[in-house]
């Protein structure tokens, strides 16, 4: 059986445990731990295409946000250029509103460094726009006692020059009353 | 709809579930798991026709890592190999659909990698498309937490209905000696944990875990002289949703929803209900909720037995438990399942899902006696 | 405005980075702790009595266990080479460079290895080498304690003493 560093039962934390009894006896003899540790870093830049790149140049010179009109879906928001649902060629172009009614919260208590975009407590939110028949995930970074499901919230915007043509062009999402 | 060949399950070994094993490899923990699993069934290595591996190589920080697991898998004289970046109930698919072909009539399944490894909130951010969603730093615990927000939102369903449903895995899970967390816990006290993301609380998750796992599969003919009691694939589908987390119903899975119907339509089950046992994959309450709507269950019921090991909850190995439900069934209704038996199980429910939200799901049924005849 | 911008963005930058803390396991924790002490170990297999460096749990060949670690020789022969003239990210190699896969006696399987003290054209099939240690105290029980391999200066080995480790 495993011994292992003694710990709540209540929580979950990472164990570090010993092996457990090896099934077969052909091995050679435990020896002290060796670890190695390395990080993986890959700077890729991704094409867009043209729906994805042209929403994106809507956040960042228009400071709109768009949605395309797809079989199968309605309005996407943020849109892809196909119907994930048919797989038939996204259509027309629709603005919606940069506010919306908030479908989802996650309130973030234990963050993950360097990769979650703020420090907890912060939300990440499904919104629907007004106008959009999908929801956009974003975050919330404000006002999260006033978060729930239903309360209207409205897109925070990075100022001119600092947007870059970026899902994250909108900084956030903050509750409105 | 036309008979399919007869495929069973006739062995099964794992690796305890740890949270790291400090003094062996992926392989090294796969390896006595495959002689386990062949000693188990009485046959040497050249017995078996086909093998297929599962595990991920984002998660191991090894490009093309898997094909080390050749070395452990017995793949010389140059074996018919398959693998695939999916949990091994997955990879179970393609064994039993190649060996619907009758090119092959024994396969083994391997899950392997260690999880302790890598850091999963951070390797599965990327399995999100990286214009919209991963730049926003979504992990597997948040999307998680906002399906469970949503599943709220249309359900009523609360914390201590969370609670609830942790707790039963936990009491079931202390009878598994293969798992991680071997405690039963009380609902109340798995209430005051701390939130990890709000509405999940960390007793509501489970660890990060590793282990190895094997599953022999044969066909008829094969079956019966490796097992006693083999145990029979009755039906089997799996389904996959749509990549956008905002373009779907996310309190619902209507994936396990379809694969369940296809999968009970081939077994000839008329309800999920029918089963004796469903053994599913669910990483926190509210998945189970939804998975159990999905497959047509009352998630508080307490026939079928749901979990009876205890579900991922309290052991998550990730690329292997899928492959461990599968397992888990089979030791229930061949009679080696020890103390976590359910008594005179005779037809069962496996079920699996991977990606952010339920995004992949795959059904089985599974039963004692031969589907076709 | 009734559409987005007719000039798309082009790409989106994205910097993965992912941390990894890797388990050695208790063979490969043996074979570099035993560098330090100048040792190259196998592990043999328990049906065959190949030896395979670097240990392995199993022979990928007879899928037979290899419990048993042995040392394995200093000195071996060159089977296949090659010559580099391409730098290596994140290490200073001298270019052109040797890259051979030497067949250490006692082991069946070769390792990869840098071959210098010799001119890259002097390298050929055959030549006897042997590994160039960093000096006592500087050794840290990792795969950098063997330099390179050298020259010995023994006569070839015949090719039908290694055409099978090719």
């Amino acid at each position: 059986m495993n011994a292992s560093a003694a710990v709540s039962s209540l929580t979950n934390i990472r164990l570090v445990n010993y092996p457990s009894a090896l099934m077969s006896e052909h091995t050679v003899a435990p020896t002290a731990p060796m670890f190695a540790e390395t990080t993986m870093e890959f700077p890729y830049k991704h094409s867009t295409g043209e729906t994805i790149g042209r929403f994106l140049a809507g956040l960042r010179d228009q400071r709109r946000i768009w949605g395309q009109r797809v079989a199968g879906q309605g309005v996407v928001v943020p849109p892809l250029g196909y119907s994930e649902a048919t797989g038939a060629e996204g259509g027309e172009w629709v603005a919606v509103a940069s506010s919306g009614v908030v479908t989802a919260v996650a309130i973030v208590h234990e963050a993950v460094e360097g990769l979650h975009p703020a420090r907890a407590p912060f939300a990440f939110v499904l919104v629907k726009l007004d106008g959009a028949d999908t929801a956009l995930p974003h975050v919330v970074t404000g006002g999260l006692e006033r978060l729930r499901i239903g309360t209207r919230v409205e897109a925070v915007w990075k100022p001119d020059g600092e947007r870059i043509g970026s899902i994250r062009d909108i900084a956030g999402f903050r509750p409105i009353d | 709809m036309s008979a399919l060949r007869n495929v069973a399950i006739v062995g099964f070994a794992q690796l305890p579930v740890v949270g790291r094993d400090a003094h062996r490899m992926s392989t090294e923990m796969l390896y006595p798991v495959v002689r386990e699993a062949l000693k188990q069934v009485g046959v040497e290595r050249d017995a078996i026709d086909y093998q297929v591996s599962a595990s991920a190589d984002y998660m191991d920080g090894r490009p093309f890592g898997f094909v080390a697991a050749l070395d452990v898998m017995g793949s010389w004289p140059p074996r018919q190999d398959l693998h695939l970046e999916m949990d091994g109930s997955f990879a179970t698919y393609y064994a039993w659909l190649r060996m619907q072909t009758g090119e092959v009539d024994t396969a083994i399944v391997c899950g392997h990698g260690k999880t302790s490894e890598g850091e999963p909130e951070r390797v599965l951010n990327l399995q999100l498309d990286p214009y919209y969603q991963a730049p926003l730093g979504l992990t597997p615990t948040a999307t998680a937490a906002l399906q469970a927000s949503a599943y709220q939102a249309r359900t009523g369903a609360t914390d201590a209905d969370f609670a609830a449903v942790a707790a039963r895995n936990r009491t079931a899970g202390a009878r598994n000696p293969d798992n991680q967390v071997r405690e039963a816990a009380t609902a109340d006290g798995l209430r005051h944990t701390s939130w990890a993301v709000e509405p999940l609380r960390r007793g509501y998750l489970p660890p990060v875990g590793e282990s190895a796992t094997c599953l022999v599969l044969a066909a008829a003919g094969r079956a019966e002289t490796l097992c006693d009691k083999p145990v029979w694939i009755h039906g089997v589908d799996h389904r996959t949703e749509m990549q956008s987390i905002g373009a779907r119903d996310l309190s619902r899975s209507p994936g396990a929803a379809l694969a369940a119907q296809k999968a009970y339509a081939m077994a000839g089950l008329g309800s999920a209900r029918d089963v004796d046992l469903v053994e599913l994959l669910a990483t926190n309450p509210a998945q189970e909720l939804i998975v159990c709507e999905a497959l047509g269950l009352d998630g508080h019921a307490s026939k079928p037995v749901i979990n009876p090991s205890g579900g991922a909850l309290c052991g998550d190995p990730v690329m292997s438990t899928g492959l461990i439900r599968l397992g888990e069934v089979f030791r229930q209704l061949s009679g080696r399942a020890a103390d976590r038996a359910v008594p005179g199980a005779r037809r069962a429910i496996a079920h699996a899902a991977q990606g952010h939200c339920l995004q992949q799901n795959i059904v089985w049924v599974l039963g004692s006696e031969r589907r076709w005849t | 405005m009734d559409e987005p911008p007719k000039e798309p963005v082009k790409y989106i930058d994205a910097e993965v980075r992912l941390p990894y803390h890797y388990v050695a396991g208790d063979y490969r924790a043996r074979y570099l702790r035993a560098l330090k002490d100048k040792k190259i170990l196998g592990s043999k297999c328990s049906r065959t009595g190949k030896v395979f460096v670097m240990p392995v749990v199993a022979s990928p060949e007879s899928f037979a266990p290899c419990d048993e670690l042995v040392e394995i020789s200093h000195r071996g022969t060159v089977t296949t080479f090659c010559v580099v003239n391409i730098p290596v990210i994140g290490r200073t190699l001298e270019i052109p460079y040797v890259a051979a896969s030497v067949a250490l006696d006692g082991a069946d399987i070769s390792i990869f290895a840098l071959v210098q003290e010799c001119k890259a054209e002097d390298v050929r099939m055959g030549m006897r080498v042997e590994a160039v240690w960093k000096p006592d105290g500087e050794r840290h029980g990792d795969h950098e304690d063997i330099q390179y391999f050298r020259p010995t200066g023994e006569p070839d080995a015949p090719l039908d003493s290694f055409i099978h480790r090719l």
